[in-house]
């Protein structure tokens, strides 16, 4: 009986979401006055803010505000998962892997490490940028403790230097911002702040973005590891 | 007919039919996260033009597409993420004090 109800419900759902897409269903030319901001952002976007990267410039510049919001999202989630975690003794797999893992974790590694710091330095330039890089700096951490996660001593410390780390990244968001309202500009200005913005293209420029990118890639990485070893911490 | 909208209604109503149907709660949380995949792909839908490149200005290209839904479906796969993490967290303690994930079984929770 209940399969019956929520199969009629699902059904009922599911054509109202047809009627409200049957416009945008239909086959049509695309028009774009719809679009004013985004033709806006796209002719002006590089030569106001010096990224040649559009998601990075309206992420970072024109709405870092919003950024900066969802960077706190981040860290709301690891408070409210640090002070709901068990303190009890939780084993992620007592099994041991053979040499090979263990091998080939520690090689992969540094280049782990590469290719976050590529994604985060370079976001202003090509696809990545700080949530992406910090999301592959927070999977390091995850291998090593995956596999190495018995032996890995110290844990306690190492959690507190991560918990740092994260702060000083939402502090130095908050500060570069704060920078703009001290120069006479708006929060979380880019040019107006006296940032040099470079000639667009190359990976000294766009101002302040690249200083934001780091400090969103390192606090979304420490804040994941954090989320992580919460979740599995063994004591 | 684009048939992207179709994929996004049938992603939606499946993934509410799982979180409707099941009664684990990890099976649960997978369903929550099917709804949230087909909200990405709707706003990655929306920001499509034909013959449109990545928006990452080059003089090659002349077409790019909306970069502001790229820029929402960032913060909405960050929020996905994070609210994830949460769920997981509550199942693991629901699972430590009441033994069972069955959500049918944990009677203060019937409903």
């Amino acid at each position: 009986m209940r399969r019956i109800y929520i199969l009629a419900l699902i059904l009922i759902l599911a054509s109202l979401l047809f009627f409200t897409f049957y416009d945008l269903i239909q086959p049509k030319e695309f028009i774009d006055d719809k679009a004013q901001i985004s033709e806006y952002y796209i002719e002006h976007g590089v030569k106001e803010t010096g990224a040649i990267n559009l998601v990075t410039a309206i992420l970072f510049d024109y709405r870092a505000f919003d950024t900066l919001g969802e960077a706190t999202v981040i860290f709301i989630a690891v408070s409210a998962i640090s002070l709901l975690a068990t303190k009890e003794r939780v084993l992620v797999s007592d099994t041991n892997f053979s040499p090979i893992v263990y091998q080939g974790i520690s090689f992969i590694i540094p280049f782990l490490y590469i290719l976050a710091f590529y994604l985060i330095f370079y976001g202003h330039l090509s696809p990545g940028g700080g949530f992406t890089g910090g999301v592959v700096i927070a999977t390091t951490f995850v291998l090593l403790k995956m596999t190495f996660g018995i032996r890995y001593s110290k844990e306690e410390k190492s959690l507190q230097r991560r918990s740092l780390i994260e702060s000083i990244g939402a502090l130095g968001f908050i500060l570069v911002g704060i920078l703009g309202i001290i120069m006479g500009d708006n929060f979380l200005a880019n040019e107006g702040a006296g940032f040099h913005l470079g000639i667009a293209g190359q990976l000294l420029s766009a101002g302040v973005i690249p200083i934001l990118n780091l400090f969103t890639g390192v606090k979304v990485g420490s804040g994941l590891a954090i989320i992580f070893h919460r979740l599995v911490r063994e004591e | 007919m684009q048939f992207i909208y179709l994929v996004v209604i049938i992603l939606f109503c499946l993934g509410l039919y799982t979180i409707l149907m099941n009664t684990n709660l990890i099976k649960i949380i997978i369903g929550i996260n099917i709804m949230d995949s087909s909200l990405v792909l709707l706003l990655v839908a929306l920001s499509y033009k034909p013959a449109g490149t990545a928006p990452i200005i080059d003089k090659q290209y002349s077409v790019i597409v909306d970069p502001i839904p790229q820029a929402l479906a960032l913060t909405a796969i960050v929020i996905g993420a994070s609210i994830t993490a949460l769920m997981l967290l509550l199942t693991i303690k629901l699972n430590r004090y009441y033994n069972t994930l069955d959500i049918s079984e944990i009677r203060r929770l019937r409903g």
